[in-house]
């Protein structure tokens, strides 16, 4: 069993959809991006194209940031989803000099949405959690996906652009969709393993 | 509605619940789910069991929450202690209570109603559609004509929404996404960024795209649309009717192609027309002739069948020599070569050529297809626009150019075709509620069966000497009007005799000095209000003029019966389901906000209007029998809405059932959705009535010194250059435009954190964006700050980004940003103000329908010194 | 703007960017770590060779220093309190260091204690004494290597993965223990072996500097992403530190004055002041290097490129601006 999540290029709109459905799942703190949406253009005027790449942790088969960790802060679950136990990290952040595809945030401090206003009654309820002087990162929803849902970002999707599944099992909609589509990974020469493919636009 | 089990186990939650409503970000209106755990609410999600949305919000809608808990909101009712009003004057607020604030407020209008009702000047904003029924039954009630949506019409819909209404019975356009294989894009990003029921057809574009319907997107910018387009055909900014035309005379001209008997049935293009550019008509009927080839003579259109109907040739009806409607269009089109276009649109000839030839061809005239058991013509080539195309002087050809494409090869409303957005209803099975289908009306030709704004777009209404300040009985094809804050409104007014002027201003939301011009001008037209009550969320620019803020309530704290009605609006189109939401209160206001609806409702009553409020909800909502509302009797929104929800879908499903179930919905019917191959209406591809419309208002106009252009109310389209086109000035070089943002509502969610947040991590949201070559040309770099200038002299500032993504000519600004304000602290100062380079006068609307002329010939210099 | 806030802005700037900068590991606590990394390094060096010349100041000054590296590691940390949880070595070059350090500093002062209190409980010779000296000696070893392996186990920052870097590190460590030492006979007058140590700096110094020029000259040879960041050393943020601090100072003067004490042998100033400029050059070299740290971009790699530049692939249309 190793989830894993495949996103289609052809339909990702670019609309930061996930970006900000994660922001809304996790109550993350400003500037801490579970998950972001990249724009990048390819060609020359009038033959170019606005592409788009939307990233998160990539939960690597085998994570650099894990390696590195001194406290096993970060770890590693048996269905692959890579996770930081908040508890243990000292915030030494040799994890986001390890990670390649720089999917961490170091949240040095509580900070809120509004400055100067304190947290809003949502950000009690849901940003207060974060502890600072750790690092974070997209744990791939994992209570979600434990209650039974798809990640957020997954669900939200407007385009349907997000599929999450089991990767070991080669009958199961994302393992289809990349063998099928020709899924591929970022940074396959890094050997890290990557979770996430994406399927070519 | 079930409740969803809990996300993230929040331990001991006695109040845990996930309550179905509406999104309010923006007017797509997606059905939301939101969680409260005690009292908070702690997430927003989209509601799967809706077709509005289909369970999934864009990226505005998720972040909902961070503008409801935003600690800049107006909580209790304000007076200001400044007579001075002015930008940038502070208005001393003072904190008041709702009493005085409302014993003041009604005072006011009492008085106003009893002396002259118009004098009063409604006005709310687009974006909260919810806003629509109670300030239209307010305003009904009141007996003022005078409504607008501020930018509204003037930005996206006098052309847009005039002629989707008049030829596909819908307030918009959009790709049968199922069916279609060939999408062209002209100005419009429906399902990639904006536009109408715009997440839902995010997915439905989606689906297209990976079934591998060709989509090409016809935009000065490769923004959100055009990333996602086969091909991208980058054009000069306002010059979409010549593309347009050349494809249509490439298709019928070069190609022979287009679909005779649709154009025989479907349209008025086999009306005989005469020397004097109207119909001929039957002597003892009145009504237009056709050629009846059968027996070789002219008959009236309804009583020739339609395969016997000329389409071509000239003929003598009484010594009077005439010629069909559509050979009259295909000699029109034979000057629009493809060759004649290119120097207008810089799109080269022989690719203006292919985009004809592969519409005509994926058109495939003739073919049918068979959807759920029914037989109904298969058409899967659609042409839409939106805002950007049809927002300039030409305004209605640029519209009507593009939709002929349609009409032409008989894609309109076919399936696979072009689609309006859901102009036919049979209604709910069990009520046959509500129930609406376009009909015949005056010569035949097309009336709506559902309309969202004051008049249907068709049969044209006689102009008159203006008793509206809008003047929109004057020019009766417009629907929101510059001259509520135009420069030359006064001048306008006293030519042409306005009874009256405006004394209060009841605004909803709108932030109109941001929204539609440059704020010198709206800001002189605000000032010239005796006093201003403003229902608002935040303090907005627009706010600090007001005389009395009323604290709303937003969308999470508001009731609605109808956020998504009427279906013309954003209702995904296509087939799949009816579906009928509503929107809730999910929690209770922080401060002392009031629902706007229930405060209206307050006033009317302490204004003494309670019956005709009354009266004005029945007829607005049509409600019938028992749930009419009695006159005398005073209701609370909430009951109001009951009834409509119990008129349409009977007593057991009121209020409270929809409370628990979130919505109602019903499959769609093929009758339903391809209506025009089942209901007999013909659509104009002449406009016989412009020519007479025209010298009508000029009768009225030119005597009082206000010339009407005719070249405008031809009936058959043409490409006429906007003021930016024969702009002179050599420095100014380039065509600045603006576009949706897609993370963005006009002015609105800048406020937003999050959204705020994303935004400043984007290349364009907050930038220029202008054609590197260009840049290298000019010798600005990504990054520079600069000053763009127009001819009036108008300037704004902004940060260049240098990209291959936007025509060489052409400037592109995203949103509505650029807020000065300390009223959303948060939006303070983030991106560029395109606005202000906007010029807001007669010579600056088309003088058809009055849409605002969007784009701005600009000189563009570095920002001394400025670089980072 | 509050120190976060103006944190906040740089990184919406940064993220904004084609390259990231890393600044976890450079600026405000991140300039701890680096000092750490340096202290470390010359606590070590200094211990080897104060033992290698019997000279017990050396070994108190070593301890001393290794201390203050010590204070500057938990500086450094989000959350100080729980650095005892660093413990786990399997693979983390982090917690090798940690437990170096605690080994260090925990046999140190076993060893050291008999040595300056005549009054301790126990002897030099003694079995503890031995136990410190072996942990200590132990301590010492793998903070002589660590941080190199720190940096070279960072796959986000490609500038920094070069199996060089530790060899280059253990170089410094060596050569910041000579110039501690140097510096402090100097300063009390001690006469240690000065042409010897003056050699052994010289040889170290020459070798430190052959193995930056193959460093960078392997860095500038690979991906964009490291050419940047050798333009950074070279021309950008990181270029003053490197040519003040590591090569003028750091490399310059003391190879500078070495050669000149080839002949005759160096007084006791001048032995002072090579110390002191290699021992800034030890910091420098770190400080610059970190510096110079650009995080792997996303949008760069292979397949993400070539499969979207099919796309970009459109019928080609000839406009005429
Ligand atoms: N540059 C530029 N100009 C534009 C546009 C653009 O995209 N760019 N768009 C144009 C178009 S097409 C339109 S329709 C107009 C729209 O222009 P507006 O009608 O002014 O709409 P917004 O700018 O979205 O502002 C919406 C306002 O409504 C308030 N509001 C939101 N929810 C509520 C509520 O529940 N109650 C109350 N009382 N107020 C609420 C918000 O505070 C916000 O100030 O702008 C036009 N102008
Ligand atoms: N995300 C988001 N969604 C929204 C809104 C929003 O503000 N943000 N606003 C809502 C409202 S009020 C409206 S009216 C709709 C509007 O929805 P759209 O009509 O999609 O709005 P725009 O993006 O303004 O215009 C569409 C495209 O026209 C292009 N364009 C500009 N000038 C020209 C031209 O002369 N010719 C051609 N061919 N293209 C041109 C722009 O580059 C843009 O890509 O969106 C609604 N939905
Ligand atoms: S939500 Fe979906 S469509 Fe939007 S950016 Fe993310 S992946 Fe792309
Ligand atoms: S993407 Fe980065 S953070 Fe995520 S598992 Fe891989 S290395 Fe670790
Ligand atoms: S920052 Fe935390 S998670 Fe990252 S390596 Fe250090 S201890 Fe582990
Ligand atoms: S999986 Fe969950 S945590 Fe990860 S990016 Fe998506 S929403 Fe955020
Ligand atoms: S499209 Fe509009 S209504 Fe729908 S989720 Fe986005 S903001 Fe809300
Ligand atoms: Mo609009």
């Amino acid at each position: 069993m190793r989830w894993g999540m495949a996103i289609d290029l052809k339909r990702c709109i670019g609309c930061y959809g996930c970006q900000l459905s994660c922001k809304a799942e996790h109550g993350t703190p400003p500037g801490v991006f579970f998950a972001r949406v990249l724009k990048q253009e390819e060609g020359r005027y009038p033959t170019v194209r606005q592409l788009f790449l939307p990233v998160l942790c990539f939960h690597c088969d085998d994570p650099p940031c894990v390696d590195v960790c001194p406290t096993e802060a970060s770890f590693k679950w048996p269905d692959g989803v890579v996770d930081i136990d908040a508890e243990k990290c000292v915030g030494c952040r040799a994890c986001m000099m390890a990670c390649p595809y720089t999917q961490r945030y170091y949240h040095d401090e509580e900070q809120f949405y509004f400055p100067g206003n304190g947290p809003t009654p949502y950000e009690r309820a849901r940003s207060q959690r974060h502890e600072a002087g750790v690092v974070m990162k997209c744990n791939f929803c994992r209570d979600r996906v434990r209650a039974g849902k798809q990640p957020a970002c997954v669900a939200n999707c407007p385009a349907i652009a997000r599929y999450f599944g089991d990767l070991d099992d080669p009958t199961s909609e994302v393992s289809r969709l990349i063998k099928d589509r020709g899924g591929y990974t970022l940074h396959p020469e890094l050997g890290t393993g990557p979770a996430v493919y994406y399927l070519p636009p | 509605m079930e409740v969803v089990s809990e996300v993230t186990p929040t331990c001991g939650a006695r109040d845990d619940v996930w309550i179905p409503s509406t999104c309010g970000l923006c007017y797509g209106t997606c059905s939301i789910l939101a969680h409260r755990v005690d009292e908070v609410l702690i997430k927003l999600e989209g509601n799967p069991d809706s077709a509005v949305g289909k369970g999934r919000l864009c990226g505005k809608g998720v972040s909902g929450l961070m503008t409801h808990y935003d600690p800049n909101r107006v909580r209790v009712p304000l007076r200001r202690t400044n007579p001075v009003k002015g930008i940038g004057i502070d208005p001393g607020w003072k904190e008041i209570s709702w009493d005085e604030a409302l014993d003041e407020v009604a005072e006011r209008l009492r008085k106003l109603r009893a002396e002259d009702p118009r004098k009063l000047f409604i006005q709310r904003t687009t974006t909260v559609t919810s806003s629509r029924t109670p300030m239209q039954v307010f305003a009904g009630a009141f007996g003022t004509p005078n409504r607008s949506s501020a930018g509204g019409g003037l930005h996206c819909g006098n052309g847009a929404h005039l002629i989707s209404g008049i030829m596909h019975a819908s307030w918009s356009v959009v790709p049968d996404f199922q069916y279609c294989n060939y999408a062209v894009y002209f100005g419009a990003s429906k399902g990639h960024g904006a536009g109408h029921a715009s997440c839902s057809n995010m997915g439905m574009a989606a689906d297209a795209r990976a079934r591998g319907m060709k989509m090409v997107v016809v935009d000065p910018m490769c923004n959100f649309a055009a990333a996602k387009a086969t091909e991208w055909v980058p054009l000069r900014v306002g010059t979409d009717a010549a593309l347009a035309l050349a494809m249509c005379n490439v298709m019928v001209n070069e190609l022979g192609i287009f679909d005779a008997p649709y154009l025989r049935a479907k349209t008025n293009a086999a009306y005989l027309i005469g020397p004097d550019k109207l119909y001929m008509r039957d002597v003892a009927s009145g009504k237009p002739l056709v050629w009846d080839s059968s027996v070789n003579e002219a008959r009236a259109y309804d009583a020739a069948k339609p395969d016997d109907m000329a389409l071509e040739g000239d003929f003598t009806v009484n010594g009077v020599s005439c010629r069909p409607a559509f050979q009259l269009l295909k000699t029109h089109l034979a000057r629009f070569t493809p060759e004649w276009a290119e120097p207008i649109t810089t799109i080269p000839a022989k690719d203006i050529r292919r985009l004809g030839t592969e519409f005509g061809h994926e058109a495939r005239v003739g073919s049918t297809i068979v959807i759920e058991g029914v037989t109904v013509p298969y058409r899967p080539v659609a042409a839409i626009a939106f805002r950007g195309s049809q927002g300039h002087m030409n305004s209605v050809y640029n519209f009507l150019a593009v939709d002929l494409l349609n009409q032409l090869v008989g894609s309109a409303d076919m399936a696979g075709g072009c689609l309006g957005f859901n102009p036919a209803s049979h209604g709910h099975p069990e009520t046959g509620r509500p129930r609406y289908i376009p009909k015949p009306g005056p010569d035949g030709l097309m009336v709506t069966g559902s309309w969202m704004a004051h008049h249907v777009p068709y049969p044209i209404r006689e102009p008159r000497l203006p008793e509206e300040l809008g003047m929109q009985d004057l020019f009766v094809l417009c629907q929101t009007s510059p001259f509520s804050d135009s420069a030359d409104r006064e001048e306008m007014w006293k030519k042409f005799e306005l009874p009256y002027r405006p004394e209060i201003l009841l605004n909803y939301g709108t932030n109109l000095l941001m929204s539609i011009a440059n704020r010198e001008t709206v800001a002189k037209s605000l000032t010239q209000f005796k006093f201003i009550v403003s229902f608002d969320l935040f303090l907005t620019e627009s706010s600090e003029f007001a005389d009395i803020v009323l604290p709303d309530c937003d969308y999470l704290e508001s009731v609605d019966s109808r956020p998504n009605f009427p279906f013309i609006f954003s209702l995904p189109g296509g087939m799949g389901e009816w579906c009928w939401p509503i929107k809730q209160p999910t929690v209770k206001p922080e401060g002392e906000q009031r629902r706007s609806s229930e405060v209206l409702i307050e006033l009317a009553d302490r204004i003494g209007m309670r019956e005709d409020l009354n009266a004005a909800y029945n007829a607005i909502l049509k409600l019938e029998g028992p749930f009419r509302l009695q006159s005398d009797r005073k209701y609370s929104y909430e009951e109001v809405c009951d009834a409509e929800l119990k008129t349409n879908f009977g007593a057991e499903r009121g209020l409270e059932w929809f409370k628990n179930n979130g919505l109602i919905k019903w499959p769609k019917k093929p009758e339903e959705v391809y209506w025009r191959h089942f209901v007999d209406v013909r659509v104009p591809i002449y406009w016989e009535f412009l020519p007479q419309l025209g010298e009508k208002i000029a009768a009225l106009a030119e005597p009082r010194g206000l010339k009407i252009p005719r070249h405008y109310y031809e009936p058959l389209p043409d490409w006429i250059p906007c003021p930016a086109h024969d702009d002179p000035g050599s420095d100014r070089d380039l065509f600045a435009f603006y576009y949706r943002d897609i993370i963005h509502t006009n002015s609105f969610t800048m406020e937003n954190p999050w959204l705020d947040e994303a935004a400043r991590l984007d290349p364009f949201s907050y930038t220029i964006a202008m054609n590197a070559e260009t840049g290298r040309r000019k010798g600005i770099e990504d990054g520079d700050e600069v000053w763009i200038e127009s001819r009036a002299g108008r300037r704004v500032k902004g940060i260049v980004h240098l990209t291959e993504a936007v025509h060489p000519e052409g400037l592109g600004i995203a949103a509505c940003a650029g807020h000065w304000g300390d009223g959303m602290p948060i939006a303070k100062g983030k991106g560029v103000f395109f606005n202000d380079l906007l010029e807001l006068d007669f010579d600056h609307v088309s003088p058809v329908n009055l849409n605002l002329d969007l784009c701005v010939k600009v000189k563009v210099t570095r920002a001394k010194g400025a670089r980072r | 703007m509050s120190v976060t806030s103006g944190r906040y802005e740089q990184l919406i700037q940064d993220l904004r960017a084609e390259v990231r900068p890393q600044r976890e590991w450079i600026e405000r606590q991140g300039l701890l770590l680096i000092v750490g990394h340096f202290l470390s390094g010359v606590a070590a060096g200094t211990w080897l060779f104060s033992l290698v010349f019997h000279f017990p100041a050396g070994l108190a000054v070593a301890y001393a220093i290794a201390a203050l590296s010590a204070a500057a590691h938990l500086g450094f940390l989000g959350r100080p309190a729980r650095f005892w949880k660093m413990w786990h070595a399997r693979s983390s070059w982090i917690a090798r260091g940690f437990v170096g350090l605690t080994l260090f500093l925990g046999g140190g002062v076993l060893y050291l204690i008999p040595i300056f209190l005549s009054a301790s409980p126990w002897q030099s010779g003694s079995l503890i004494a031995q136990a410190g000296y072996f942990l200590a000696l132990a301590g010492m070893i793998l903070l002589l290597f660590y941080k190199g392996f720190v940096y070279s186990s960072s796959k986000g920052v490609p500038f920094w993965t070069s199996p060089i870097l530790p060899a280059l590190y253990l170089a410094y460590a060596l050569r910041g223990g000579v110039a501690a030492l140097l510096v402090i006979c100097s300063f009390n007058g001690i006469n240690l072996d000065s042409s010897a140590l003056g050699l052994l700096e010289l040889w170290i110094g020459i070798s430190a500097a052959v193995m930056i020029l193959f460093y960078l000259g392997v860095m500038s040879g690979s991906s964009p992403i490291e050419q940047y960041s050798v333009r950074e050393l070279l021309r950008g943020r990181a270029a003053v530190s490197f040519y003040v601090g590591t090569l003028l100072v750091g490399l310059g003067v003391p190879i500078g004055i070495g050669l000149t004490g080839l002949g005759a042998p160096l007084s006791l100033g001048a032995v002072a002041l090579v110390g002191l400029a290699s021992v800034i050059g030890d910091f420098f070299v770190k400080y610059s290097i970190a510096k110079a740290g650009i995080y792997r971009s996303l949008t760069s790699s292979p397949h993400w490129r070539d499969k979207s530049a099919a796309v970009a692939g459109v019928p080609p249309l000839s406009v005429k601006p």
